[in-house]
């Protein structure tokens, strides 16, 4: 039995405790369902249909283009789909974003920070936005900036920070309100060994709390060890969608995770002249 | 259009969405910003706020001196000021809202669809209305600016020459504040509308618009230019019937100007009748805006990220091959690096619209000065209207080479992994860049140079003296730019605006405007000794000597400039 659903029992089992009568399956915590968008007459997303339980690290991966980027704007409700439907929480994007969003955090390839402001008054902002009250802010602050290595340099105005450095403070950021959908765009690019380390703990930690990651990424090493499922874009379809295990049987060897890759992604000449003549 | 169109349908109303008190959370964190960069400024570099503030006091200061003459000139004729004061606010304010219309329309673009601010709080429980609204209010306060700047000086001089009470300074500030958020929301509407219809060419149509409305205001003056015949009595009645549609009583112009003319009149009671239509009208339009634009938010963001690119490569084949063409004579290496910074220049509407709205509407004017005296110009209106040109041009050029030519050996910074590698030494970068600078400022000032002379028809001395002071001051001035630009560079930053913005920006704008003032001063001494002698066309050796020490200033200024320039940016660490 893969973790997820270990983690998805840990949670049954403890709404049976507290007395509920049944127990319905919750909500997905991401699920995709036909998504196309479009830019000009560029296909970048093309139907790709997708779910994400609670309590799962889902990887996903694809070449530079391939259209991961937008499929995660698509989720955060950053672009609207020209069709289909994402559900964030079992809440429709399209009709109840704002709802969706409080249960969902965001950690783009180029991490956001005010640049005159420092990382604990980002916290704070950060926690005020999403309710928090000062105590849980104070608390959680501390507890993230010392888990993510931030506290040294919590003070300094974020424009003196290296990409690492940033990427350390938006993270304890976005984990600030405990959200069920953590959202993460590469999220080791600038990272020293020692914080990858980490991050890679609190991603399964979180996951093995009941909570998911969605977590695009191009560290092959770093899929292959912590997601539980991965799914594989390439010309903005999903052409790879299961754990390793389903992949390595779809590849029919037995193969490390980067062989499986460019296998699946090999480049097509014909298909990218296509590609590349309606851009 | 279909998936916005399709966004929109399907999005329920933002109005029930959001975190609320979410706005006064936006404010707050404005405010902290804004009070981290001012300590941050007062504790590093004590020197630059120093230097600003002394800027805007020199500024003010000006405007108030010219201001003052003005009105006190006014005063003397005690009928036409009558007409005459209302119509300078009537024009003033009309003016201003245009142009706070277009500078609201760009930031609030900047600011809602073109920066990663947006993307981060869209994400975030932050209600749609409330991250419009905030980011409106910054722009108003950033686009309001050249308010204040005209507007205090203006007031203190009608206040000192007509010896106002205290409450017409209250009535004046209120009047101007509140009036700042009508064009506000007209350009918060503007921006929408190009964020969701012309995505791919949102910065070009703001910067087409503003070019259209300033070629507008030209035809306009110009038309009151041609007004001019020899009867004053019916030259007076035909301006003031061009003026007419300045007094429109649905104009918010309109009730500014009465409630600023009623505090002159110490009838304050109408005074604040028109301040409380003027408020009124800007709540209302400021709410319509900010809910209206907080409603299409999302679909006109999305909309604004699905702009793709299109493809460069034409543009480039025509960019290199207008490069070899005039940078013939540079060696490749030193060529190649001309045609990046060629490529960035056409690549970049703000550099080139600049430099073509600028001088474009200058060189409009003088194609239009002969009909406005088709008997053609006396020698003393000749050196006059020379003279002033020759401030223009090179203001212009100071502007421009401050604020993008300046910024360029900083910009380098990012790149000096590959610029430092270079199979060439540094010194030539320097030189290319200045090469480039030279190329495309003395272009536009020489041609708009020729234009003036052909309009004054000016005699071959004075259009030698004129040609040569314009290039002498491009030469300067570009060397200026790029020396300094190495001597004062700030090689972490990554815009153009904020390194011509900084301590070594500023530098180089004074010293820049030195330049322009001394040459200028010179020409000016030129002018006036020519018309003494009563022939523009008869150097004496002293205004040979004039001429000559002009050339020498810029080609002094730029080597000095270089020359530390260049020594600086051979030793540059990054």
């Amino acid at each position: 039995m893969d973790r997820r659903r270990v983690a998805w029992k840990r949670l049954r089992d403890e709404t049976r405790k507290d007395g509920t009568e049944t127990l319905e399956l919750g909500p997905m915590s991401i699920r995709l369902e036909n998504v196309t968008k479009c830019y000009g007459r560029l296909r970048a997303v093309d139907g790709i249909s997708f779910e994400v339980s609670p309590g799962e690290v889902f990887a996903f991966l694809g070449p530079n283009g391939a259209g991961k980027t937008t499929t995660i704007k698509l989720i955060t409700g950053l672009l609207a789909p020209d069709s289909g439907t994402i559900e964030v929480c079992g809440r429709a994007m399209s009709m109840d974003d704002q709802t969706a969003k409080v249960q969902l955090a965001y950690v783009p390839d180029q991490p956001y920070l005010y640049e005159k402001l420092s990382a604990r008054e980002f916290l704070e902002f950060v926690g005020e936005m999403y309710g928090l009250d000062s105590g849980t802010i104070e608390a959680r602050s501390r507890h993230y900036m010392n888990r993510l290595q931030v506290a040294p340099f919590a003070d300094q105005l974020a424009e003196s920070y290296s990409h690492g450095m940033k990427q350390r403070a938006v993270l304890a950021a976005a984990l600030l309100h405990e959200p069920k959908v953590l959202i993460v765009d590469e999220p080791m690019v600038g990272l020293d060994p020692r914080s990858v380390r980490i991050v890679k703990e609190l991603f399964r930690e979180r996951a093995d709390a009941g909570f998911s990651v969605f977590m695009s990424t191009h560290t092959l090493d770093i899929a292959e060890s912590i997601a539980d499922r991965i799914a594989i874009i390439n010309h903005g379809r999903i052409i790879a969608c299961g754990t390793l295990e389903e992949l390595k049987a779809r590849a029919k060897r037995e193969h490390r995770l980067e062989d499986i890759f460019l296998e699946l992604t090999q480049p097509d000449p014909e298909a990218e002249a296509a590609r590349s003549s309606v851009v | 259009m279909a998936q916005i169109q399709a966004g929109i349908h399907t999005s329920v109303r933002p109005d029930d969405r959001g975190r609320p008190g979410s706005l006064a959370l936006l404010v707050r964190l404005k405010l902290r910003l804004l009070r981290n960069r001012v300590r941050q400024i007062a504790d590093q570099s004590p020197m630059r706020l120093l230097l600003v503030i002394l800027f805007l006091a020199v500024i003010w200061g000006a405007l108030y001196a010219v201001f003052d003459y003005v009105f006190t000139f006014l005063r003397r004729f005690e009928q036409q000021s009558v007409i005459a004061i209302p119509l300078v606010f009537h024009v003033f304010v009309l003016a201003m809202t245009v142009l706070l219309a277009f500078s609201a329309a760009v930031l609030v673009y900047s600011a809602l669809f073109a920066r990663s601010e947006p993307a981060f709080l869209l994400t975030t429980p932050a209600h749609p209305r409330h991250v419009v609204a905030i980011m409106y209010l910054e722009s108003l306060f950033f686009a309001s600016w050249s308010l204040v700047l005209l507007g205090l000086p203006l007031m203190m001089a009608i206040g000192n020459v007509m010896g106002l009470p205290w409450h017409f300074y209250a009535l004046f500030v209120a009047a101007l504040l509140g009036f700042v958020p009508i064009p506000g929301a007209m350009g918060l509407v503007a921006a929408l509308a190009v964020a969701i219809f012309l995505p791919r060419l949102a910065r070009r149509t703001l910067l087409y618009a503003g070019a259209a409305v300033l070629a507008a205001l030209a035809f306009w003056w110009i038309r009151l230019w041609s007004l001019t015949t020899s009867d004053s009595g019916r030259w007076l009645q035909d301006f003031l019937g061009e003026m007419q549609f300045l007094k429109a009583a649905l104009l918010p112009s309109t009730w500014v100007t009465n409630a600023i003319r009623y505090a002159i009149e110490d009838r304050p009671a109408d005074s604040l009748f028109y301040l409380g239509v003027t408020f009124a009208t800007a709540l209302f339009f400021s709410w319509a805006a900010v809910s209206f634009v907080g409603y299409y938010l999302l679909p006109a963001f999305a909309s604004a990220q699905s702009g793709a690119q299109r493809s460069a490569s034409v543009q480039g084949r025509a960019s290199r091959r207008l490069t070899d063409v005039l940078f013939c004579y540079l060696p490749k290496q030193m060529r190649m690096l001309v045609l990046k910074d060629m490529r960035n220049f056409l690549r970049d509407p703000a550099q080139w619209s600049q430099l073509v709205i600028l001088f474009g509407l200058l060189g409009l004017y003088l194609i239009y000065l002969p009909r406005s005296r088709p008997e053609g110009f006396s020698t003393q209106w000749q050196a006059l209207i020379c003279f002033l040109n020759q401030g223009a041009v090179t203001l212009i050029l100071s502007t421009f080479t401050s604020r993008f030519v300046f910024p360029m050996i900083s910009l380098e910074g990012r790149q000096m992994w590959l610029v430092g590698l270079w199979p060439m030494p540094r010194a030539e970068v320097m030189w290319a860049k200045f090469i480039y600078a030279l190329t495309i400022c003395g272009l536009a000032a020489v041609s708009v140079t020729f234009l003036s002379i052909r309009a004054l028809q000016l005699p071959p001395a004075m259009a030698v003296v004129q040609a040569s002071a314009t290039l002498a001051t491009c030469v300067g001035l570009c060397g200026l730019a790029v020396g300094l630009g190495a001597r004062l560079p700030s090689f972490h930053e990554t815009s153009a605006g904020r390194v011509a913005s900084g301590l070594g920006g500023t530098v180089n704008l004074i010293a820049s405007v030195v330049l322009v003032t001394v040459n200028v001063a010179l020409v000016g001494v030129i002018c006036y000794r020519l018309v003494e002698q009563g022939n523009l066309n008869r150097l004496d050796p002293l205004n040979v000597l004039l001429a000559s020490l002009i050339v020498a200033i810029g080609a002094l200024a730029a080597s000095i400039a270089m020359k530390l320039g260049i020594r600086s940016f051979r030793r540059a660490e990054v």
